[in-house]
């Protein structure tokens, strides 16, 4: 899909996502209502997830997925059919995490971390040689979810948020910058370092554990144990 | 066959990645990577980290929540 169609397609989307003004209810309500519940009940579980890695635990997560929900529900008059829900699902969840949730989680360098250095970040480009970036890659792969988890949330917020939009969900960068509502290019930074700083932390937690990254250590099976 | 080079390859492995690549620029990084194992590690271990977090963040909402949710939206249609 090239960056150009999608900008088409999700440019059409309605702007109420920002506002969110209650939209006056036609009066097929039950209709809409259930059009809604079709439509955007099947993103349950991916909005939970994404919230969880928004919020950090479950109870700020699920407050957070209602009030998506509601908020969505709410200007869904607003939507244009046939655009695309997930993203524009995805944009309120966003908005709605960082207008509540984010203001109590505040983090140090928030805000301005885009402007920092990679050396600030901590981490070096990777060196590895080509013989162990297959060690690299098994090393990776053993890793409990837990300890992948833990990566991401250690990660600064903002390529925490646009790596998982990426990676784990599959939006495209015109997305991703729509719904962060940056730049693509920031988008692209984000994500460069944000890979790059889970990459060095999970190669990081595969040595600790023994798990080796091509300097010699054996490849063990993980116990699937979080070790702190 | 002209082949694009480490230096194109390496800053452009992470588009490659995200299908964000155009097509024409897509074909020189998959034919540099058939050629180089060099390449073909780096861009192995990107396609790992992906994966490892698809895996990873797979949650199921709680059965609650989606109770929960639907009871909102009713008493806000009600409300109305």
């Amino acid at each position: 899909m090239s960056a150009s169609t999608l900008l088409e397609r999700t440019a059409a989307t309605p702007s109420g996502v920002d506002g969110l003004e209650l939209p006056v209810m036609t009066t097929d309500t039950t209709a809409t209502r259930d059009l809604f519940e079709a439509q955007a009940m099947p993103f349950i579980d991916q909005l939970y997830a994404a919230a969880m890695r928004m919020t950090r635990n479950p109870s700020d997560a699920q407050d957070l997925v209602q009030e998506t929900f509601v908020k969505a529900f709410a200007s869904f008059a607003q939507f244009e059919q046939g655009t695309n829900l997930k993203a524009w699902l995805y944009r309120i969840l966003t908005n709605t995490f960082i207008n509540t949730y984010r203001k109590k989680q505040r983090e140090p360098y928030q805000g301005t971390i885009d402007d920092l250095e990679d050396w600030q970040l901590g981490g070096a480009e990777s060196t590895t040689a080509t013989s162990s970036r297959s060690a690299e890659a098994e090393a990776i792969d053993h890793l409990p979810d837990s300890a992948v988890k833990d990566a991401l949330q250690s990660i600064p917020e903002d390529f925490r948020l646009a790596v998982y939009f990426a990676d784990v969900e599959g939006f495209s960068y015109q997305e991703i910058a729509e719904i962060m509502k940056t730049p693509i290019g920031t988008v692209m930074s984000r994500l460069h370092r944000g890979r790059r700083l889970l990459r060095e932390l999970l190669a990081g937690y595969a040595l600790e554990r023994g798990l080796g990254t091509g300097q010699g250590a054996p490849i063990k099976k993980t116990s699937g144990s979080t070790k702190k | 066959m002209t082949d694009c080079g480490c230096e194109k390859a390496k800053a452009e492995l992470e588009e490659y990645l995200h299908n964000e690549l155009r097509k024409e620029d897509a074909i020189d990084i998959r034919e540099h990577l058939e050629h180089c194992p060099d390449c073909r590690g780096e861009h192995h271990v990107g396609r790992t980290l992906t994966e490892v977090m698809q895996r990873a963040c797979k949650e199921t909402a709680p059965e609650d929540l989606r109770d929960q949710v639907l009871l909102r939206l009713r008493a806000i249609q009600s409300a109305h």
